[in-house]
């Protein structure tokens, strides 16, 4: 199967080695023989959505993602009309502000996001960090990662995380986290979340192949360092959660 | 009376402090809940040196208090390294008079960057040195630009900025000041035509966010940038590297200056060059700070030899969360000749708090590695295994991983003779140094 990845903005939209999702999306799909492309867009570049199968963008500074939302939003309606159409996505950290519906700037400054979600990012002047530990309806397994971010979301109405047994949410600690629609998936949760979470990587690969008509096949990949790290972050994370 | 109380206060649990191995920035946290706007009441030395950077801020200012005191200066310093304002204070009052004046001709300041407003603002530096700013420790500080926002109001207008000219972020400082020197790297024997690393924080201009150009670069996003819209570019160099000669280790300044380097690293340089254009600023000749920086080996033990077994190693400190600090240490790896085996361990990414933050590790550029001299690479502590994941995306192939030290020390004492690298972080390295033996 031949799978095209659309990745914005690989360098502006670069923080917390945000690039490691596409090389693992990228690798998982060689290993189950898919043929992969990655096409990186530029700002002031192009690209045809329509040949997409996954697209994403990684995090960046408040003042990046700004920069980045001024090319990205002449793709509202065709990524629009991909989600609707089941494409995959992963918007993370700051991108997902991005595909909300506004983004207010802690300087009181406000602009347009794609619109593709209609929630909203409203940027402080506090940082918001720490180790997230959650839970997401797609799996059972625990989601681990590393929030950092300014910004308070609100009109979430389907969270990617449903609830957090450590650290911040959308809008709150505890609270629930990302945004979830058919195969849009969305957390401010920055870093290589596909790297972090070997299970939402399967999720995302399957919902590649889902577009496609096609199930995962059932001989996946193993990665083991992939799942070791994870099985060593999940038991740190737990036993912290579990301690406060 | 309240500041002669909080001096006295202040005086007392330094004293204290001291007998229990502790007390760098406690005693000023007391001084300060006694008198909030004490360092607005003491009497400060004419010359006030702040340094702040992501990298270089220790090394730095131990080598500009060196030159200063081989110049007949009298300095005091944060050599304790506590570098909030709770730590200023400290050093501020334990070298005061109960009368509040800081008898020194220069007070030299480490200061965090994040907390430097916090820090100057009830007095403000003469000089103010900024080494350089990138990511380092994310989890705390955000990002670099976080950073940049957070220092902006530490600057007063009367402050005399030292910048350094190949650093995109932090040169932007400059813009609308008039007191600024700047020092900064000539295109030499060690530059490279192109950002490097696994990431390009160079690629877009810092002012206007179009895309940026470079006619060299020094180490991964450091050279002669040029924006290609607003003009923001790499700006003359009041102090300037002309010549680097990296195997015979020296350096030449300002076409004239030479001095050797007791370690052949890029960051060291810098650090040498940000505390030359400091000193030179505050009177100093060249010829003076020459001879204090000639071979001038850091007392701040982030280098340390030791033995293992048959195997000389050398502990390459590198601060976890900071990719760049990372990526130079790497360098110097690959540019030694000789065979060598490499261990690399995250057990505690911090040892100030708790995280199981990993995301850094892909920042750095392990590929820097992929050299025939490096031998092979043992990947160790609780995180070695998101180690190891970040290595199968390299092109190296000849790595292992023990995630238990102890055992990891064990199978490289046993066996081997070639050199030792370890790299770790001031968290992790007292889990290798407690079972090498230690050289001068």
């Amino acid at each position: 199967m031949d799978v095209r990845i659309i990745h914005f903005y690989p360098d502006l939209m670069s923080l917390y080695g945000s690039y490691a999702n596409v090389l693992a999306l990228k690798r998982y799909l060689e290993r189950l023989d898919c043929d992969v492309t990655v096409e990186s867009v530029l700002p002031g570049g192009g690209t045809d959505i329509a040949k997409g199968d996954f697209f994403c963008m990684g995090a960046g500074t408040e003042r990046a993602a700004r920069a980045a939302m001024e090319d990205f939003a002449r793709y509202a309606q065709p990524l629009k009309a991909a989600a609707g159409d089941c494409a995959a996505m992963l918007f993370a950290g700051t991108a997902m502000d991005l595909i909300g519906k506004t983004v207010k700037e802690a300087d009181g400054s406000a602009y347009e996001g794609l619109g593709l979600a209609s929630f909203t990012t409203e940027h402080g002047k506090r940082r918001i960090v720490g180790d997230v530990y959650g839970h997401t309806d797609l799996y059972p397994e625990a989601v681990v990662g590393f929030m950092n971010k300014c910004g308070v979301v609100t009109g979430v109405e389907t969270p990617l995380l449903t609830g957090l047994d450590l650290g911040f949410g959308n809008g709150k600690e505890r609270g629930p986290e990302g945004f979830h629609w058919k195969n849009v998936f969305a957390s401010q949760l920055t870093g290589p979340l596909l790297v972090k979470n070997p299970k939402l990587l399967e999720t995302v690969a399957a919902a590649i192949y889902a577009r496609r008509g096609k199930p995962l096949p059932v001989d996946r990949p193993l990665d083991r360092w992939a799942e070791q790290a994870y099985a060593v972050t999940e038991e740190q994370l737990r036993l912290r959660a579990q301690a406060k | 009376m309240r500041k002669l109380f909080a001096i006295i206060v202040c005086k007392l649990g330094h004293f204290v402090g001291k007998l229990i191995g502790k007390g760098s920035s406690m005693p000023g946290k007391f001084a300060l809940k006694i008198c909030p706007d004490i360092l607005r009441r003491v009497e400060l030395p004419r010359h006030i040196i702040a340094v702040t950077g992501s990298n270089g801020k220790t090394s730095t200012v131990e080598m500009i208090a060196a030159v200063l005191r081989a110049d007949g200066k009298t300095v005091v310093y944060n050599e304790e390294g506590s570098n909030q304002i709770e730590g200023v204070t400290t050093l501020v009052l334990t070298h005061a008079t109960l009368g509040g004046a800081v008898r020194a001709d220069v007070l030299l300041i480490e200061s965090d960057e994040r907390y430097a407003a916090r820090t100057f603002q009830f007095f403000h530096p003469t000089e103010f040195v900024i080494t350089n700013l990138y990511r380092d420790q994310l989890t705390r500080n955000g990002h670099p630009e976080w950073v940049y926002d957070a220092i902006l109001p530490a600057l007063h207008p009367e402050t005399k900025l030292i910048l350094n000219a190949d650093d995109p972020l932090s040169s932007c400082f400059a813009r609308g000041r008039e007191a600024v020197k700047w020092f900064g790297l000539d295109k030499c024997s060690i530059s490279a035509d192109a950002p490097t690393g696994a990431y390009h924080d160079g690629a877009y201009c810092p002012v206007c966010h179009a895309p940026m150009e470079y006619d060299y670069v020094h180490y991964n996003h450091i050279g002669a940038f040029r924006c290609t819209k607003c003009g923001h570019k790499k700006p003359a160099a009041d102090y300037a590297v002309t010549a680097v000669d990296l195997e015979k280790a020296v350096v030449t300044i300002d076409g004239g200056v030479e001095i050797a380097l007791a370690f052949r690293s890029i960051y060291n340089i810098y650090n040498i060059l940000a505390a030359y254009s400091a000193c030179r600023e505050c009177g100093v000749s060249g010829d003076t700070a020459a001879a204090v920086l000639g071979n001038y080996l850091l007392k701040n033990g982030r280098m340390q030899t030791f033995r293992l077994g048959a195997r000389h190693g050398t502990l390459l400190t590198s601060k976890h969360e900071n990719s760049i600090a990372y990526d130079t240490n790497l360098r110097y790896i690959a540019a030694s000749k000789r065979d060598c085996v490499v261990l690399v361990i995250v057990d505690a990414v911090s040892r100030k708090y708790f995280t199981s933050e990993t995301s850094w590790l892909w920042d750095v550029d392990f590929d820097q590695l992929n050299v025939p001299h490096v031998k092979r690479v043992v990947l160790a502590g609780r995180y070695g295994n998101d180690l190891a994941e970040r290595f199968s995306y390299t092109a190296l192939e000849n790595w292992s991983v023990e995630t238990d030290i102890a055992a990891a020390a064990a199978a490289l004492k046993s066996a081997g003779d070639e050199e030792l690298y370890v790299v770790t972080c001031f968290s992790d390295r007292d889990k290798i140094l407690s079972r090498v033996e230690k050289e001068g």
